[in-house]
């Protein structure tokens, strides 16, 4: 996909405020392939992940005004809307699947162990780079940033000390810098 | 810990991928806006992250782009059926908050700082009524004992004026030139003896005496029969009123001694008044 930027990002941000279509069309023709990828990482259902998407460009168009450009890049922006939102829906699924009999600890036993297997979504993205981690590593960033899950949870259901769980993934973090170069 | 240091922490990409947590975050933002290297970092961490997404794009189905580019077409038609369009000019982080509650919540405070500082003057008010009321009372007690006081004299008073207007009450004068012998230490001395012709009861009326030194006591006596009988000692406190004394059913003297305090079985003391019955 040949993306040619025709706009500046401080020219995008300023047109999308001013609620521009063309400039919502160009957004979308950008980078809802990017964005779209980074939800199929997280739900792994490509129907779920259409739901996600469309809801990730109402946030977008709807929350403009709170993206802070000093705070970091419109991608960056938009990256974490998306995985905010499919993080959210995986979970109000997982809930309304397993309302019956399951504590939060089996869902996340059972569902991501499932999804990671799942052939051909760790073939793309973030997952990809991950395969090359060490297992614990993997493990840890899966529950963190696939899930969602933050560091005092996955100490609890990892068995693992608060301070374990901190270094672990700040080092996984480091180690998916170095690949990502 | 130095900015290489903290750069090199994992910080960076915690926080550009949303994994810091609240505390985290506002350090780092702030590291950001103090230096260059933090932000130049972060720029390059998200570049790489931006570049490898948009390498491994997914498309989505190529009817979703419609839908979705749709909305926002329908969106604003709603604005401008207001009026002119709704364009925030500042990203507003705590929307949750209304206006509303913001005047319910600066009333709140105006409210409470006036509660408070009413708090402190009516506090102030009490312990000034606290103590007007302490001292109130106490002048009251002081008053009630005062009355208490004045009516227990009144009493004695009233009972010396019915002894001494009462026809059956013999009046014996004692005098200090009555006394035999040496005389009198006192020779103004006078005192007066109110006897019950019916009752036998007999009252003491002291018109002048000397006030006794400490631990000395003036006595009555009764010469019944050149025998001196114990009529009762004399508390000067009591004043010129009639003070009540023994029964004594029979005399022909009666005299005054000073004695020591609380009397003698004998007269021992001078003798300071006498008189005949």
């Amino acid at each position: 996909m040949g993306i040619t930027l025709t706009y500046t990002e401080q020219e995008l941000v300023s047109l999308l405020r001013n609620r521009d279509n063309k400039a919502f069309a160009y957004l979308y023709d950008n980078y809802a392939s990017a964005l779209y990828s980074i939800i199929l990482q997280i739900v792994s259902d490509a129907e779920l992940a259409n739901d996600v998407l469309q809801e990730v460009f109402v946030n977008i168009w709807r929350r403009i005004e709170q993206y802070d450009t000093g705070k970091g890049r419109l991608f960056t922006w938009m990256m974490n809307i998306a995985r905010n939102a499919s993080i959210d829906t995986l979970r109000s699924r997982s809930y309304q699947n397993s309302r019956k009999n399951q504590s939060i600890q089996e869902n996340v036993d059972t569902l991501p162990v499932t999804d990671i297997n799942q052939p051909g979504i760790d073939t793309i993205g973030l997952r990809k780079v991950l395969e090359q981690l060490r297992e614990e590593q993997r493990t840890l960033i899966e529950l963190a940033y696939f899930k969602g899950y933050t560091h005092e949870e996955i100490a609890a259901l990892e068995q693992l000390p608060l301070g374990t769980v901190k270094t672990r993934i700040r080092n996984a973090l480091i180690q998916l810098r170095a690949l990502l170069k | 810990m130095n900015i290489q240091e903290y750069i090199s922490s994992g910080i960076v990409e915690s926080y550009v991928l949303g994994l810091a947590d609240e505390a985290e975050r506002a350090e780092f933002e702030e590291m950001c806006t103090r230096f260059a290297e933090v932000r130049a970092a972060r720029d390059a961490f998200e570049l790489s992250l931006e570049q490898h997404a948009l390498a491994g794009a997914v498309a989505p189905p190529a009817h979703l782009r419609e839908t979705i580019l749709q909305q926002f077409v329908a969106e604003p038609a709603v604005n401008i059926n207001g009026g002119a369009p709704v364009v925030q000019l500042r990203p507003i982080r705590r929307s949750p908050i209304s206006m509303a509650m913001r005047y319910v919540a600066a009333a709140a405070i105006v409210l409470l700082a006036g509660s408070a500082a009413l708090n402190v003057y009516y506090f102030k008010k009490y312990r000034e009524y606290s103590q007007r009321y302490d001292q109130l009372v106490a002048r009251q007690a002081e008053l009630a004992l005062n009355n208490k006081a004045m009516q227990t004299r009144m009493g004695g008073y009233e009972r010396t004026i019915a002894g001494l207007t009462n026809p059956n009450m013999a009046k014996i004068y004692m005098d200090a030139s009555a006394v035999p012998g040496n005389g009198s230490p006192a020779p103004g001395s006078q005192a007066t003896v109110l006897w019950d012709t019916r009752t036998k009861d007999v009252y003491l009326m002291v018109n002048n005496l000397p006030q006794p030194e400490s631990g000395k006591q003036y006595q009555l006596w009764a010469i019944v029969d050149n025998q001196p009988v114990d009529a009762g000692t004399l508390h000067m406190d009591e004043g010129r009123m009639m003070v009540k004394m023994k029964n004594i059913p029979r005399a022909q003297l009666f005299a005054i001694t000073l004695e020591q305090e609380g009397g003698s079985p004998t007269p021992k003391g001078p003798m300071y008044v006498m008189g005949k019955v």
